[in-house]
């Protein structure tokens, strides 16, 4: 039972983080049905910038949540000009193209980041100091939920409630539903599409990078490679939840990093990718449009 | 008001307008007719920006406005209820309202106009918090021209309001279109396949044949030339 519990723990914490990510596919797929192949790429620059941001406010005598949370706001800014960027050089002189060719332009964008960041970086694993604060009524229960355990699902269930909040009470929010519905209609009604695409690639790039310093201090290493997998597990969470779907993208997270557990506790740790893959085709067989995920097929 | 000079628009190679010329004045219902593919539609997405054409002059209220994208052109007034009404499916009744006053910032005025809009159709207020897409045709249309007036228009654009509605309903709305023309001085360009009804509260009108105007002049004379009942009012 007691086993049980630990995976039930760890599947709840690799959830969350592929949660922050799949969050950033969903938004951007929703509004310009683009998979961005290069936002893997987002949480790992965001992780990369982390690590610096706390070497030189640590050195500058920060500590405790103040260093957190200025380690997470030095990261999402850096993270969303990323974003912003990429989208500008990689997408939008593409907007008219066909689909094909903006996918090729991601996964090309995706392919110099990583070089790119270890040619300037390293190509070796870093250490990444554990940056959350003891939480002291956890330390009787240390040995079930430990603190990053902890903060990981609080700092991940905050953004998501702000987030919910954005898009359905804000105007900004509302013009990004109306894009994702009718863009022709969203732009007679006054809508600035640049902006509102503008606006989620920020956004989406900047919970990649709360998921990269989050990932960075319950891992405690991080290197170049490490948005390639995460970035292909939380595309897979999105599209298992249903693609374009804010709260699919959540709960598909959520059995990924459930199912994943479970396969590396009761069969093998080698199992562990295999299961997500295999869970994808099986319910994209028996649900195609996704677990939330709407399946009307597409008006030509 | 609203003047088109010379106006061709191509949808890749096929040209589908050849040199649009028509004029709509202050406070006139313009009814733009003509059978199916005749670019009456093509018409106004040149007009709203949307296909942006490739020759000839747009001016709205003395400023040029070819070659503006659509967001600019609506900020200017000048508004446009789409053929097919394109409700924002998932957003309820009350937002896609909020959507068409996006580019406003009075909330006080914000707040009259949708009293006003729910006057005009009772039933939006009943509807406010369903979502668009669960609405039938005649309620949809009944929003989009409301979603249309949240922008405070000063010219309207209005694609084949009638299109797949009951009589009843078609009557109900022709008689508020000319209600917001009348109490709110708002000018309308009217596209619309039922010729017949479209003259009934239009001013003047156009006749649109494959893309050229064949024909234009004072509505109640067009409705008894005997050539135009033959071609378009069946008999």
């Amino acid at each position: 039972m007691d086993y049980f519990r630990d995976l039930l723990i760890s599947g709840l914490t690799k959830g969350s983080i592929y949660a922050l990510i799949a969050l950033g596919y969903t938004m951007v797929y929703g509004i310009i049905a683009l998979i961005n192949f290069a936002h893997g790429e987002i949480y790992m620059i965001g992780a990369f910038t982390a690590l610096i941001a706390s070497m030189v406010l640590s050195q500058l005598g920060m500590a405790g949540w103040g260093l957190l949370l200025a380690v997470g706001a030095v990261a999402v800014v850096y993270a969303a000009m990323y974003g912003w960027t990429v989208e500008k050089i990689a997408y939008k002189p593409l907007r008219q193209a066909s689909r094909l060719a903006p996918l090729i332009s991601a996964i090309g964008m995706s392919i110099f980041l990583q070089n790119y960041v270890q040619l300037v970086q390293t190509p070796n694993f870093l250490t990444f100091p554990d940056l959350i604060p003891e939480i002291s009524f956890l330390e009787p229960i240390s040995h079930i939920v430990n603190k990053t355990q902890l903060a990981i699902w609080i700092i991940t269930a905050l953004i998501m409630v702000v987030l919910t909040c954005l898009i359905k009470f804000t105007r900004m929010g509302m013009a990004m539903r109306a894009v994702a519905q009718d863009k022709d209609m969203a732009r007679l009604t006054g809508v600035n599409i640049d902006r509102v695409i503008s606006t989620t690639f920020v956004m989406g790039s900047s919970l990649a990078a709360v998921g990269g310093l989050l990932i960075g201090c319950y891992m405690q290493q991080i290197d170049f490679y490490i948005g390639f997998l995460a970035g292909m597990k939380a595309f897979t969470a999105a599209v298992l939840g249903g693609i374009g779907s804010i709260p699919g993208a959540v709960l598909g997270a959520l059995v990924l990093g459930f199912a994943e557990s479970f396969a590396a506790g009761y069969l093998s740790s080698d199992y562990e990718d295999v299961v997500a893959f295999v869970l994808l085709i099986v319910i994209l067989i028996v649900r195609p449009g996704g677990l939330l995920g709407s399946s009307q097929t597409q008006k030509v | 008001m609203l003047k088109l000079t010379g106006i061709h628009t191509y949808y890749g190679n096929i040209e589908a307008l050849k040199g649009i010329n028509l004029e709509v004045k202050k406070g006139e219902i313009i009814a733009l007719l003509g059978s199916n593919g005749a670019g009456k539609t093509t018409t106004l997405a040149s007009i709203s920006g949307l296909v942006p054409p490739k020759r000839g002059e747009i001016v709205f209220d003395g400023e040029s406005i070819i070659n503006q994208s659509p967001e600019s052109i609506v900020s200017k007034g000048l508004i446009q209820v789409p053929e097919g009404r394109h409700i924002f499916p998932d957003l309820t009744v009350l937002e896609n309202l909020k959507m068409g006053a996006y580019l406003r910032r009075d909330k006080k005025g914000i707040a009259d106009d949708l009293e006003y809009v729910m006057s005009l159709f009772p039933i939006l207020a009943k509807r406010s918090t369903q979502s668009g897409g669960t609405l039938s045709g005649g309620e949809q249309q009944m929003l989009a021209i409301s979603r249309a007036l949240m922008g405070r228009p000063r010219m309207l654009l209005l694609d084949e309001p009638s299109l797949g509605l009951a009589p009843l309903i078609i009557r109900n709305i022709f008689d508020i279109i000319r209600q917001i023309n009348l109490e709110q001085g708002t000018t309308i360009l009217l596209v619309e396949q039922n010729a017949n009804l479209a003259l009934r509260v239009a001013h003047r009108a156009y006749i649109l044949t494959t893309g050229s105007i064949t024909l234009s002049g004072v509505a109640d004379d067009l409705l008894a030339d005997e050539g135009v009942r033959k071609a378009y009012l069946g008999g």
